[in-house]
């Protein structure tokens, strides 16, 4: 009876034990195909859903959110796409998310895509239709493909002879050789650098004389600066200008009284004139002058005899010895 | 001429075969019930054969993953190997090789014990001493195989799996919650409700061609070895007819 008990035991944890793991693998389908747990129903519309299955995965981010339920033709041209997403994702998925079919890496299952968008819209509702992106088309993708496979040999073929002309230029070679280019390119920028803080101390020099100049100090300052100097020069101008009108009123003056005289020495008959142009008074005047030679010479005649004479040759002496005494000093 | 007679034997074998399993029938639902003798029958049949079972799961489990991986390498779904993997054990491997080893331990047994009583006619001695020797060896026999079998097989599914994530893991390396998901991602309530189903199919067909061949044993020692021997083939071959009849049905209900 007692062995009986224990191999009763025995086949009840064996049973058990499989029923257990029945169980644990009914629930683990279960719960991927979403028959547990509250979930929400969506909609989409398509014209074309690419063989698309009712248990195809949803995704939301990349992640399975849930499975198509079933596929249903509208008409000839929509088709509508029904699907159970887990509750839990309703805080998520807002109403203007975008449904897009996809496939699961390059050959796999068929997979239904919700993109959210970056606008804000109100969270989904039981039974909503979510607008649709037209699937990828694998024959136009392919079709592109060889499009760009051909741009990619033309590029290809056009890099190849490049490079065989580079490979063949002992020029470029050369120049990529020499180990002094480096050195050479490194003292230039150096160089370059110096010169470039140079100009740089320049420029602040110059900034500052401008500042000084701006600040209005310094004779080019003042020039450009100062009002009160403009007015000055203002006025200044002005008094050289009135100045030159009087002397040109002034110099017209003058060439009336020259033309005057002018006239009046030519034409007149004054004393002037007639010394200028009356050849007798000319003459007369000869005679006289001859007549004041003669008696300056009688004069001088006179005068030396005065020297001789016993009166006056004292003073004389006198003024010879003062002028002697002076040259001597 | 001879192969008329053998074409005749093979369908009085066959109409005999029904009958006996009609009597299972009407017996199985007239009382009394012997539920100790079921129970007994069940922790032989059921709990005695879990070893076995077991060792031969695991190993096909690891050795299936093996076998596939080059090929999986070589298609470049090599990631997919558990997947595949798991869908292979639980459809058919985890059945269908659970009831061949279970025909062979239990078929063989059933058909020998039987034919032993038979032979030394304990069977005859069991009525004429008021037990109902359908009942209490028939019954009790072919009940506890046909629920022992799916038990034995969910069993041997889970530790094929787990022969499966040690095979994965001596050349790649997967952790058991990422071999879990991947299992269970790629399975579905049709692969394994058919599965589970059909072994009820075979178990009972191994209990009642064990309790027919031994119930109808030939005289003599002969006889015993005969019907423990063809208990065990036609069990077998049994299993492969069911398990194309179970695909048949569950493609023609659309749950392939």
């Amino acid at each position: 009876m007692t062995k009986d008990f224990l191999n009763n035991i025995k086949l009840g944890v064996f049973i058990l034990a499989s029923l257990s793991f029945l169980i644990l693998l009914f629930y683990m389908i279960g719960k991927n195909r979403n028959f547990f747990g509250s979930n929400i129903k969506l909609k989409s519309r398509f014209e074309n859903v690419q063989g698309l299955k009712s248990g195809n995965n949803v995704r939301y981010a990349g992640i399975d959110i849930g499975t198509v339920e079933k596929i249903e033709v509208v008409n000839d041209t929509v088709l509508e796409v029904e699907m159970i997403i887990e509750n839990k994702m309703k805080k998520f998925i807002r109403n203007n998310s975008i449904v897009s079919i996809g496939t699961d890496g390059l050959v796999g299952n068929k997979v239904v895509n919700i993109t959210s968008t970056k606008q804000n819209a109100p969270l989904i509702k039981e039974n909503d239709i979510l607008s649709s992106r037209r699937p990828v088309d694998t024959d136009e993708m392919l079709r592109t493909f060889s499009k760009t496979n051909n741009d990619i040999s033309l590029i290809a073929k056009n890099l190849k002879k490049t490079t065989s002309d580079i490979n063949k230029s002992s020029g470029l070679w050369k120049l990529l050789n020499d180990n002094a280019i480096p050195e050479s390119i490194h003292s230039s920028l150096s160089n370059l650098h110096t010169a470039s803080e140079q100009i740089n101390k320049i420029i602040k020099n110059t900034n500052s004389i401008v500042d000084h100049i701006k600040s209005g100090n310094g004779p080019i300052g003042t020039v450009l600066y100062d009002t009160a100097f403009t007015q000055s020069i203002k006025n200044t101008l002005r008094d050289i200008n009135k100045l030159s009108n009087s002397a040109i009123t002034l110099s017209n003056e003058a060439k009336a009284t020259v033309d005057n005289i002018n006239d009046q020495l030519m034409n007149g008959k004054g004393t002037i004139n007639k010394l200028l142009k009356d050849s007798i008074t000319a003459e007369n005047i000869n005679i006289s002058i001859q007549n004041i030679k003669k008696g300056s010479d009688g004069f001088n005649l006179n005068m030396e005899a005065l020297k001789h004479s016993l009166l006056f040759r004292r003073y004389f002496k006198k003024i010879e010895k003062e002028n002697k005494c002076k040259s001597e000093n | 001429m001879n192969n008329s007679v053998l074409v005749k034997s093979f369908f009085a074998e066959v109409g005999s075969l029904s009958r006996f399993s009609g009597k299972f029938l009407s017996m199985f639902f007239i009382p009394p019930y012997e539920i100790s003798a079921l129970f007994k029958q069940c922790y032989i049949i059921g709990y005695k054969s879990l070893p076995l079972v077991g060792l031969t799961g695991f190993i096909m489990g690891l050795v299936l993953t093996m076998q596939l991986r080059p090929f999986m390498i070589d298609y470049g779904v090599e990631s997919q190997l558990p997947a595949i993997v798991g869908i292979a054990i639980i459809r058919e491997i985890g059945p269908v090789i659970t009831a061949l080893i279970f025909a062979g331990k239990i078929g063989s047994s059933i058909g020998a014990e039987l034919g032993s009583m038979k032979v030394t006619e304990q069977i005859d001695a069991m009525e004429v001493s008021g037990t109902n020797p359908f009942k209490y060896l028939v019954v009790s026999r072919v009940l506890a195989a046909t629920f022992m079998l799916p038990v034995l097989a969910v069993l041997s599914d889970a530790i094929s799996l787990y022969g499966s994530y040690l095979g994965v893991n001596i050349k790649g390396d997967t952790s058991f919650h990422f071999f879990w998901t991947q299992v269970f991602d790629s399975l579905e309530f049709r692969d394994v409700l058919p599965a589970f189903i059909k072994t009820y199919f075979f178990g009972f067909a191994v209990g009642i061609i064990g309790c027919y061949k031994g119930y109808f044993s030939s005289k003599g020692t002969e006889g015993v070895g005969k019907s423990a021997n063809s208990a065990v083939v036609v069990s077998s071959i049994m299993i492969f007819i069911l398990d194309l009849l179970a695909v048949q049905i569950t493609d023609l209900l659309g749950f392939n």
